[in-house]
């Protein structure tokens, strides 16, 4: 299963006074089981072209194509390919709406009108992979859960439908730093499982460095970038003019290097850090015979 | 006691008066906005508004009366309908409402109100205003027919739904 | 999706139709329809579609726009239209299979049909050169001498124009709900109306969560400001006759008087515009 989109053109407010060109063109081809990472300044286009690719926006121009299926071919039916794709909004706690958490997270599988066995199943299921304990939240108003919780619960309502594409725009936005750690152990073990496409959207790029296999970076509804994160996050220079930034420990060796300290390399973790570091250390010291000054 | 603490007590009693209102008006907006997102088939001559069946709400908040009615003045007035569509309507949706409320101890009569007020006014409206030749009775039962079926088919099963959540309204 | 509509009827103008004073523009459309009442004939008629081309030439406002307002009316016109025509009784013009078209029934059905127009395009130009906010404010002063009756005009004014602000805020609720609902696979186009119903559930309950929310938020806020309800609160911008207002009086009170000659002297009237026409 793989996600396809061509050309791709939107327009905001077409006709009024308000009219601004969202997507100019954008092409992508995600490949099954991938794990992309979506970035861009806000107004990049980004929460637009996710809401291409499960039917909730038709484009002016252009294709996509979600597995086999094009969507806004004649005769093909929007709803049906959203049964496919899970979407977790940004802060999306204002989905809950049912008496109790059991009931929400059902609201998915009863829409794709599953039996009661195997709703219950997917339920269960999905508080698992959140790390929501059955016995203490199903019959709990969601309500009455903390922000943490709900965001979980949510999520597991989305994962209750079983998605072969796994949306999530800025999943840990609002969180307190315990649940942020839950949600992304969360998506690190999905990742592992290797069975679905996951596109996330966020503004920190350590997370989408330690777990994008490819990163898209999207500037004035274009495709600024696209490839493995290392290829990405070495373009520091261009990241930063369109207002992005870099994973902390790349921007530690950019700010270095600006400071005048010869240091090579685009890190994007801390041990890849360290090693450059070390080297840089090593031979210089040997150069110079002074390690002592440099620190 | 003195004019500090009065004048509080006058601020908290109208601030219970304040948050009435309020509420009220953001029903009202509440209403318009679900009459407009759900526009195709609220504005058009087969009055099939989904928000007809939002006619139950005054039983569970009496903030529900000026808020319908509001919400129904200005939606009205932000749509292409004349002025006398406007009064009619709201009044009729007015009165509609206080008996809704009036009657929510007997649910099953509750989604009545907007049923016979409509049918009265709107049809009266049709036929004196618009020249709709049909004689009144003929005019007060077509409209009393159209808003029967959405106050009882989808405004009765909302009630039902909305009861498990009463506390929404507190 | 529903960011795309504009909300209200308003075209934005400085025409002087858009710059009479609202509650003058309320009253004054109030007399036209009463006076499409009185008029019994189309030489009336006449005045007031002359009456009704001058004001909108006068606003500047494109015809398209004023035809708007009849789509939304064009299946009660159409009926209104057929029902007069053949079901009046009188003195056959066409024979349709079963249905009798008569000389009264089209005379009717013309003139109620025109009717109907005149309301509703009278009721637009309301509507188009007037803002939301200031109709409110029209309406409140209107229905200020009312409060000896204990209709609360200040309140109702406060309850219109928060509704006004907060209809878009709510609008864009409604759709990021319905989105998120949609993505859960919830369905709101297809079904029965029971269905349908059911189906405004995850919609309803958290729009009102949001807006009970708002609620709260805004009544605290203006009670921070010593909002104390209307006594001796003043306005900003408050309404003011001016000369536009004097002229549009006068106007009115022309067309008035026309339409009131015209009825009560219809007969003498005809009659010399019959001579008229066949010398």
């Amino acid at each position: 299963m793989s996600i396809t989109v061509k050309d791709l053109v939107y327009i905001y407010g077409e006709g009024t006074p308000y009219e601004t060109l969202a997507l100019d063109r954008v092409s992508l081809e995600i490949a099954d089981g991938e794990f992309v990472g979506l970035i861009g300044h806000t107004g990049s286009g980004k929460s637009t072209l996710v809401q291409h690719l499960n039917g909730l926006l038709k484009p002016k121009s252009g294709r996509v194509f979600v597995g086999d299926a094009e969507l806004w071919a004649k005769g093909a039916k929007p709803v049906e390919i959203r049964k496919k794709i899970g979407f977790l909004f940004q802060y999306p706690e204002y989905q809950l709406f049912e008496e109790s958490v059991y009931k929400d997270i059902a609201f998915g599988p009863a829409n794709l009108g599953l039996s009661k066995e195997e709703t219950d199943e997917r339920v269960r299921e999905s508080m698992a992979v959140v790390g929501l304990d059955f016995d203490a939240f199903a019959q709990r108003s969601p309500f009455d859960l903390s922000g943490g919780q709900k965001r979980k619960a949510v999520i597991a309502g989305v994962i209750a439908m079983r998605p072969e594409v796994l949306i999530l725009d800025e999943p840990t936005a609002g969180l307190d730093p315990r649940s942020q750690r839950d949600v992304l152990e969360m998506l690190e073990r999905i990742k592992a499982d290797r069975r679905v496409i996951v596109i996330l959207i966020s503004h920190n790029m350590d997370d989408i460095a330690r777990m994008a296999d490819r990163v898209i970076v999207l500037e004035k509804g274009r495709v600024a970038l696209s490839g493995s994160p290392a290829e990405v996050f070495a373009h520091e220079e261009f990241l930063h003019s369109i207002g992005l930034g870099l994973p902390p420990v790349t921007e530690l060796m950019r700010s270095l290097r600006l400071g005048g300290v010869d240091v090579e390399g685009s890190p994007l973790d801390v041990d890849e850090a360290e090693e450059l570091l070390d080297r840089y250390l090593r031979e210089s010291g040997a150069r110079r015979g002074d390690r002592g000054k440099l620190i | 006691m003195n004019e500090f603490t009065d004048k509080n007590a006058a601020l908290a009693r109208a601030g219970g008066r304040l948050r009435f209102f309020v509420r009220a008006a953001i029903i009202g907006a509440a209403y318009a906005a679900l009459t407009m997102a759900l526009a195709p088939l609220s504005y058009g001559p087969v009055q099939l508004r989904v928000s007809e069946a939002l006619t139950v709400l005054p039983y569970f908040t009496p903030a529900a009366i000026p808020g319908l009615f509001v919400g129904c003045l200005v939606s009205n007035l932000l749509s292409p309908y004349g002025i006398v569509d406007v009064v009619c309507g709201s009044l009729a949706t007015l009165l509609a409402a206080c008996g809704t409320f009036l009657l929510r101890k007997r649910r099953a009569l509750a989604p009545l109100p907007p049923v016979l007020c409509n049918a009265v006014i709107i049809g009266a409206m049709l036929y004196f205003a618009y020249g709709v030749n049909a004689s009144l009775p003929a005019n007060m039962l077509w409209v009393g027919a159209g808003e029967l079926i959405v106050c009882y088919g989808a405004g009765y099963p909302l009630l039902r739904v909305l009861e498990s959540r009463k506390s929404l309204f507190q | 999706m529903i960011r795309d509509i504009t909300i209200g009827q308003y075209y934005p103008g400085d025409t002087p139709v858009h710059r009479v004073d609202p509650r003058l523009k309320i009253v004054i459309t109030l007399v036209f329809i009463v006076m499409l009442f009185v008029t019994r004939d189309f030489l009336g008629y006449a005045v007031a579609v002359a009456a009704l081309g001058g004001v909108t030439a006068a606003s500047r406002v494109p015809p398209a726009f004023i035809l708007r307002g009849l789509k939304a009316i064009f299946l009660i016109l159409l009926f209104t239209f057929l029902l007069n025509m053949f079901m009046t009784t009188g003195t056959p013009l066409v024979k349709l299979g079963f249905l009798t078209v008569t000389r009264e029934g089209l005379y009717g059905a013309v003139f109620m049909g025109l009717r109907l127009v005149l309301l509703i395009v009278g009721s637009s130009l309301l509507t188009l050169t007037t803002k939301p906010i200031k109709l409110t404010d029209g309406i409140e002063s209107l229905l200020k001498p009312l409060r000896a009756f204990g209709v609360p005009a200040h309140e109702l004014a406060m309850m219109m124009t928060i509704a006004l602000r907060f209809i878009p805020t709510l609008l864009e609720e409604t759709d990021k709900i319905m989105k998120a609902q949609m993505a859960r696979g919830a369905d709101f186009e297809t079904g029965s109306i029971l269905r349908r119903a059911k189906n405004l559930v995850p919609i309803l309950v958290p729009l009102f969560i949001s807006a009970f929310r708002i609620a709260q938020d805004l009544a605290m806020a203006m009670e921070a400001r010593c909002y104390r309800g209307g006594e001796g609160r003043t306005k900003l911008h408050a309404l003011k006759m001016g000369r536009v207002d004097a002229v549009a009086m006068a106007f009115t009170a022309l067309f008035v008087a026309l339409l009131i000659l015209e009825r009560v002297y219809a007969g003498a009237i005809r009659a010399a515009l019959i001579s008229l026409f066949l010398v």
